[in-house]
């Protein structure tokens, strides 16, 4: 038998495109994994952080000396003692930016509360935040501005001096025709303003450092680090002036991290610092308190939005300003990021005549915004649909149809979008999946004419009950290059390194299944490494729907050389100067035949590795989908329950259907959360007023609808590859939530209440006001 | 979210209690199940010297009727009163009040004592206390006495207690035949604090009303009984019409705070509704 034939033989069901569950469940939900929280080191001391309670003023003085003096304090450390750094950004710099960077402590002002002020460092958690209620911080306040439309006018108070203003870099882009042309020939326009709510990440697991500074090795050890820990590594190396390899990063279990948790914050300084000047570990764990002011808020943008069709319901184009509301500073995602994601996400999968669009981040004094699952798509997808059903209205036209008459189509392939793909400044193109199939797929799903036909009959009988639909494009997957290194250890298993981060998303299971069907071996023979920079020197991390993509093809690469690392092994070994014809890699051994027979060598006997760095030449994937949802409302609360949710995905190909199944469900749930319920509310004075989950409105299971996912795989076989036409599909759940629950509501009110929602999040309080309103019309 | 230092005292009998409250008088806080003081440590909003932890005293956790009279000890847990068939036969208000607290992990915790004395207008055990004219009994050092609802609670978080007192034993007299019940409340989450709610209590023959009792949670600093309402449907019978004339009346004069979650107005809209909802059930389960 040839080796060939042996490798016939063994050929079994593959694990990608199975649905498995998480191989970390078991460690997880046995309580079994350690967060940043659990990791304890001898000697530690403990850190708490001193923020601001004003949200705009000139520091006049710190008192810290009471701090200094109680039992267990061991420093107090103000702006005055650190090193006077600002945190870079990582993504898009520009120099726009450089004038708002965030320093790792407030020095002269303070701009946001919560903003950090003093750190003080004791011999337990207690005694630490005991001593920062210690610390006297004396502010003299200035004016505070929260609104951007206030912070852009010229009298408003300027946060940042050097600046002269508020206002960050704008962007434009205008394309097709001649818009304000198209507007005037236009047989309907809808001109409407639309603010999204403040709302953010809130990880489960609040954020959590560990460091240890060992100067005799040198080596400073940070425990707790998330998302893109090579990214930060080689931030804290230059904020610190330390050489790249004495710094090891250590990524543990982590609660959730949707974009926010994971970024380089000032915490992410100080811990490390601070362990430094002290010469002990110092550990510090973010309560929820500090959580819901200092980590990266999102989503709150005012947009002013024109939107022209013909009578026959073809869109014309659009006209829009989008402001965002970036904070007090800007943060690791830059300044130029949201107003481009913006922009991207705003046109939507149809084809306009031509648009034009202008978006600025504004600074205000609030806690800073950063990514958070969907930035700039969940906004401007909610904008355009919900203006889509006014356009709709306008026409006495199914909403439905409206979308169908207007989607690019696969006859309309490539289709140039007008667009530029952030990453490679290349047009972007809609060329794969099929917007009008995915739509289809969803009506089909939940039998949408009959469905339509029930809310029609209910809504005559009177009930308030509606049903909404909304499209979407998603621009995701871009991040430069992975890279992995496959191992064949001793013992017969294959250790397989790669630089993604674990945030929770399934990530070891996925590329475990793919090095599994790789490697034709049992997937318990596979062991994931992601969480130490000192084996994993390089890598870009987790975000943007990318892990599966670019971790898969950086495990099939290195896969591949293991293959033929270990195939010019054993030919070396038998005095080949080449790989013979029938010597062949099967099942985690070379095999071949010679004089006695079919001969093998194990890769474990071999001692092979291989190793592969995955760059493409491409940017961002174009995926696609469409959410349907149905409410009814109750006109005595307004309290608005989601009678059925369904999601259609276009993702190319799903390596783990069931992970993206829990993915869609998950960014359901949190897209809803953001339309009904979650708002980081201020007061006109810059006091934050959602500060515990009493006030923060996330949402329980209970109040959650079941989420039907339909999974469409249209992604063409091009290659072997168990990647090939696979897409990401870490944020797809998300992006088109606001606008269909939105319209849902919005269908069951009619008329009068259509151009009253666009705002969110949609209270009850609001909902019961519009029914009453909707009541005296009536 | 870290309490700031303090004396922790364990006691096992009331009379030890008693005797550090009067010792330390405001420099201390009792300790019961803890589902408010203790946030209220973690946030700083509240930094006792002392601590006096009332939970390993056995003598403060029961559920008895004596001749047809509740007496429920002050530490008992919520989810011991939950499950009690006494009370779910001859209280069962009490019943539909408690499934509003929060989440089972939260009853299996809080005290009915606590809920009480911690005086939260929007808590609905103080509320159906006010629907079902219960009495309290407070011990101190000095001696002990009675007090109405009405005379407990005196503002927001504020009760008649002194701070040497201690809530021992909640008092509730019996219904009158052919009573029903509702508890009805709205929450933006499902174990919330209520936006606004009612407790219902209908006595009727037939058709016809003998006594009907509302109290209100949310309303204003304490529960509140809703009279001119019950008046209104005295001698009467409860109908949609009547009900929601009781629920309008109900919110006459009565002034609901306003802040994240709600305005004052809404709030007055979210109770109007549930005053005439809690009727409307209380009602058919007399006919039941």
């Amino acid at each position: 038998m040839s080796a060939s034939a042996i490798g016939q033989t063994v050929e079994t069901e593959r694990y990608s495109g199975r649905a498995m569950p998480r191989v970390e469940d078991r460690r997880l939900l046995t309580g079994s994994g350690a967060y940043a929280a659990d990791l304890d080191l001898d000697g530690q001391l403990h850190m708490s952080v001193v923020r601001s309670d004003v949200a705009h003023g000139t520091i006049r003085a710190i008192d810290v000396s009471a701090a200094r003096q109680r039992e267990g304090v061991v420093a107090v450390y103000t702006a005055a003692d650190v090193p006077d750094v600002r945190i870079p950004v990582r993504l898009l710099p520009t120099e726009a930016a450089k004038g708002a960077l965030q320093p790792v402590l407030a020095r002269e002002r303070v701009r946001y509360v919560g903003e950090p002020v003093a750190v003080v460092i004791a011999t337990d958690a207690y005694t630490a935040e005991d001593g920062a209620r210690d610390v006297r911080v004396d502010v003299d306040p200035l004016p505070p501005v929260v609104d951007p439309n206030v912070a852009t006018t010229d009298d408003a108070p300027v946060l940042h001096a050097a600046m002269g203003t508020n206002c960050l870099e704008a962007f434009e882009v205008s394309q097709g025709g001649d818009v304000d042309a198209i507007f005037e020939r236009a047989h309907v326009v809808v001109e409407e303003r639309f603010h999204v709510n403040r709302h953010g990440a809130v990880p489960m697991e609040p954020r959590g450092l560990l460091a240890r500074h060992e100067p005799d090795r040198p080596l400073l050890t940070v425990w707790g680090v998330a998302k893109v820990k090579h990214h930060n590594r080689r931030i804290l190396a230059e904020l610190l002036s330390l050489p790249l390899e004495e710094i090891r990063f250590v990524e543990l279990d982590v609660g959730g991290g949707f974009g926010a948790r994971g970024e380089f914050y000032p915490e992410d300084f100080l811990v490390p610092w601070a362990a430094m000047q002290v010469g002990r570990p110092v550990k510090w764990v973010e309560d929820r308190r500090e959580n819901l002011v200092a980590l990266n808020q999102s989503r709150e943008q005012d947009w002013t939005l024109e939107v022209a069709a013909d009578a026959e319901g073809r869109l014309l184009a659009i006209r829009a300003s989008g402001l965002f509301n970036q904070g007090a500073y800007v943060r690791t995602h830059g300044a130029a990021l949201f107003p481009r994601l913006m922009i991207n996400h705003l046109p939507g999968p149809y084809r306009w005549e031509a648009f034009a669009v202008r978006t600025a981040p504004v600074l205000t004094n609030k806690t800073p915004s950063g990514t958070y699952r969907g930035p700039g798509q969940y906004e401007p997808t909610f904008v355009r649909e919900r203006a889509l059903d006014m356009v709709a209205r306008e026409l006495r036209l199914d909403p439905v149809e409206l979308r169908r008459r207007n989607l690019v189509t696969t006859e309309d392939y490539p289709y140039d979008s007008g667009l530029t793909d952030l990453q490679t400044g290349l047009p972007v193109l809609y060329e794969d999946g099929d917007f009008p199939e995915t739509l289809d797929r969803l009506l089909d799903h939940t039998g949408y004419a009959d469905l339509r036909a029930d809310v029609n009959a209910r809504q005559a009988a009177g009930e308030l009950v509606g049903l909404g639909v909304a499209v979407f494009v998603e621009m995701g997957t871009p991040g430069i290059f992975e890279q992995a290194r496959v191992v064949a250890e001793a013992d017969g298993t294959f250790t397989v390194h790669v630089g993604i981060a674990s945030i929770g998303q399934g990530i070891e299971t996925v590329l475990s299944q793919i090095a599994a069907d790789e490697l034709q071996v049992p997937i318990e023979q596979v062991r994931m490494s992601y969480r130490d920079t000192d084996v994993i020197p390089e890598g870009q991390g987790a975000f943007s729907s990318r892990g599966t993509v670019y971790g898969g093809h950086a495990v099939v690469g290195a896969v591949h050389d293991l293959k033929e690392q270990a195939l010019a092994a054993a030919a070396d070994a038998g005095g080949a100067f080449e790989v013979p014809a029938d010597m062949a890699y099967v099942r985690g051994a070379v095999c071949w035949e010679d004089e006695s027979g079919p001969r093998s060598v194990t890769l474990a006997e071999l001692g092979a590795e291989g190793s592969y760095r995955y760059q493409p030449e491409g940017g961002s994937h174009t995926a696609m989908g469409a959410n349907l949802g149905v409410v009814s409302l109750d006109p005595d609360t307004g309290r608005v329950q989601l009678l059925r949710y369904a999601v259609a995905y276009e993702l190319g190909r799903a390596i783990n259907p069931l992970t993206v199944r829990g993915q869609i469900r998950g960014g359901v749930a949190q897209g809803v959360a953001g339309a009904l319920f979650e708002e980081f509310a201020y007061s006109p004075e810059g006091q934050p007023l959602s500060t515990s989950f009493m006030d923060y409105m996330m949402p329980t299971a209970a109040e959650l609808p079941d989420v039907d996912v339909i999974i469409v795989e249209l992604g063409e076989r091009t290659s072997d590859s168990p990647l090939a036409g696979a897409k990401g599909a870490g944020e797809g759940g998300i992006v088109g939530t606001a606008p269909t629950v939105a319209n849902a509501v919005a269908d069951a009110l009619g008329a009068g209440a259509d151009r009253a929602l666009t705002r969110l999040p949609i209270t009850p309080e609001r909902v019961h006001r519009l029914c009453r309103a909707r009541e005296r019309a009536a | 979210m870290k309490p700031a230092r303090f004396e922790y005292h364990v006691v096992r009998k009331v009379d030890e209690a008693l005797a550090l409250l009067a010792e330390h008088g405001d420099e201390a806080k009792v300790l019961a199940g803890g589902q408010s003081l203790v946030p209220l440590l973690n946030f700083g909003l509240a930094a006792p010297a002392h601590l006096v932890d009332l939970n390993r005293i056995e003598d403060l956790a029961y559920v008895r009727r004596q001749e047809g009279v509740l007496h429920v000890g002050a530490m008992t847990r919520q989810a011991t009163l939950e499950a009690s068939g006494v009370v779910a036969r001859h209280w069962p208000l009490l019943i539909a009040a408690l499934k509003l607290v929060a989440h089972p992990q939260i009853r299996n915790r809080g005290t009915v004592g606590g809920s009480l004395a911690h005086a939260d207008p929007a808590a609905e055990l103080p509320v159906a206390g006010a629907a079902l004219d219960a009495r309290f009994h407070v011990r101190s050092t000095r001696g002990a006495r009675t007090l109405t609802w009405s005379e407990l609670f005196v503002t927001h978080l504020t009760t008649a207690l002194e701070p040497d007192e201690l809530l021992v034993d909640i008092e509730v007299p019996p219904l009158p035949p052919g009573t029903g019940w509702a508890f009805a409340e709205f929450s933006r989450r499902h174990g919330d604090f209520g936006l606004g709610g009612a407790a219902a209590l209908v006595t009727a023959d037939g058709d016809v009303c003998r006594e009907v009792r509302i109290a209100l949670l949310g309303a204003g600093a304490t529960p509140v009984r809703a009279t001119e309402a019950e008046r209104s449907l005295a001698g009467g019978r409860v109908d949609e019409r009547s009900a929601a004339k009781a629920g309008r009346l109900a919110v006459e004069g009565i002034r609901p705070p306003g802040d994240l979650h709600g305005s004052a107005e809404y709030r007055r809209d979210l109770i109007e509704a549930m005053v005439r909802r809690a009727l409307l059930d209380a009602a058919a389960r007399v006919r039941r």
